[in-house]
């Protein structure tokens, strides 16, 4: 279940959670699995289990109900979703930043071949969310 | 809590120091793997740990106490590696009986079923199995005492790659239900990294890097790029390990908090992780300047 791409494993327990949370396996006020729990599912150590639930909760998606484990917020779903799309997106913008270099292809001119996808796929100048 | 602690040990053998002044400690119900090259000093750390030698200097202690001659430590420690010797006249059966009589944590249960998932037959001698099936059972006999400091000496030498992805998931469960210390020494790191909280390599008798397993992970990272660009880049920073990766590309791998990710990627390297086994050898690489060049 686990990759050995190099990503580390404690990132990849957080993302299994995150995905089972968009999925709708674990609700808003649900307790997620255990340091344990997941520890024995996944064959690890405990304490990589218990770093990835504490990324989650650094970021919102789960809070600490004191002695009795973590759950999901009710904005873990948005919070997810936003950060995915920001990665991604970030991602891919780095690609063709790069790409461009590669091409010297300055910046003006790869700002008109941007506006001019965006107008091509509907035209919306997009959201307010900053990225 | 540390339950295991020392400080400045070294280990004379001969002339040659087997473990020369090292100094660690480790905590109570953790996994840490002890990793380094032949001849590094694992054996001999783990065999005074366990109370079967005695340290030359410096200050042991296993539970609080001195392990050598403590009856304590012995009752609460195990030490299993491939040479475990038993009585030639007892059987594998009998075996295990006498592990129930002098460990007190003994789990039957966990002993029996093992035995008999790992096929072996009560009549058999221990000195007539494979080498594979003689480390099998010998993990039998360590996880079964759960003793509150468990060292294993490279104890899947032999097994196939099945029984010893077995014998990982065992451990684990095992440790999850009943939680001890636990210290593996194996060349088998890539397979082990993901049941350890920390790593110790040793290489020479010293200690060079005593980590969680998340930051040896991320202690490195490969670099491919045009050879000048990326020599003149990491000029005066440590690579621990270069290599050719095409005409006029170069690899090299560096610590990752040496250098800026960001600034390698706007100059047009491929960043590449860099597994934990490689670190490991890479950083004990005698060729290359090794830990010198890390801890310059």
């Amino acid at each position: 279940m686990l990759q050995s791409d190099g990503t580390p494993i404690y990132l990849q327990i957080a993302e299994w959670i995150e995905t089972e949370i968009l999925k709708g396996n674990f609700q808003a006020d649900e307790k997620v699995y255990s340091q344990y729990k997941l520890a024995e599912m996944f064959t690890i150590n405990p304490a990589t289990a218990a770093k990835g639930l504490n990324v989650l909760a650094n970021e919102n998606i789960l809070y600490t109900k004191r002695g009795l484990g973590k759950f999901v917020t009710k904005e873990a779903k948005a919070i997810i979703i936003h950060k995915r799309k920001n990665q991604k997106l970030k991602g891919l913008i780095n690609e063709i930043v790069m790409e461009a270099k590669r091409l010297h292809v300055r910046e003006e001119e790869l700002m008109v071949m941007l506006k001019k996808a965006m107008k091509e796929s509907g035209g919306q100048s997009g959201g307010s969310d900053s990225l | 809590m540390e339950v295991i602690h020392c400080e400045n040990v070294t280990k004379l053998q001969g002339k040659a120091k087997a473990l020369d002044q090292l100094s660690f400690s480790i905590k109570e119900n953790t996994i840490t793997g002890l990793i380094g090259r032949n001849g590094a000093g694992k054996t001999t750390l783990l065999k005074i740990l366990g109370g079967l030698w005695r340290e030359t200097s410096g200050e042991v202690k296993v539970l609080s106490r001195r392990p050598f001659n403590s009856l304590y430590v012995s009752e609460n420690s195990i030490y299993i590696d491939d040479a475990f010797h038993f009585p030639s006249h007892l059987n594998l059966k009998e075996i295990l009986r006498e592990g129930e009589r002098f460990y007190p944590n003994w789990n039957r249960t966990l002993a029996e079923r093992l035995f008999d998932y790992f096929e072996f037959h009560p009549k058999q001698t221990h000195a007539n199995l494979s080498k594979g099936k003689r480390s099998t059972f010998n993990m039998i006999i360590g996880l079964a005492s759960r003793c509150k400091v468990t060292l294993y000496d490279e104890p899947t030498a032999g097994m196939d790659r099945a029984v010893r992805k077995e014998m990982y998931r065992v451990l684990l469960k095992d440790y999850l239900e009943y939680p001890r210390t636990i210290i593996i020494s194996s060349h088998y790191l890539e397979e082990l990294e993901d049941l350890l909280e920390d790593v110790l390599l040793l290489d020479n008798g010293k200690k060079v890097l005593h980590l969680p397993m998340d930051e040896l992970k991320e202690f490195a990272v490969g670099l491919t790029g045009r050879s000048e660009v990326l020599l003149q880049w990491l000029r005066g920073k440590t690579i621990l390990h270069q290599q050719n990766a095409g005409p006029n590309e170069l690899y090299a791998v560096v610590k990752k908090e040496d250098i800026s990710l960001p600034e390698a990627q706007r100059l047009g390297m491929t960043i590449s992780p860099v597994s934990s086994s490689d670190v490991c050898v890479y950083i004990t690489d005698r060729g290359q300047g090794g830990i010198d060049r890390v801890f310059r």
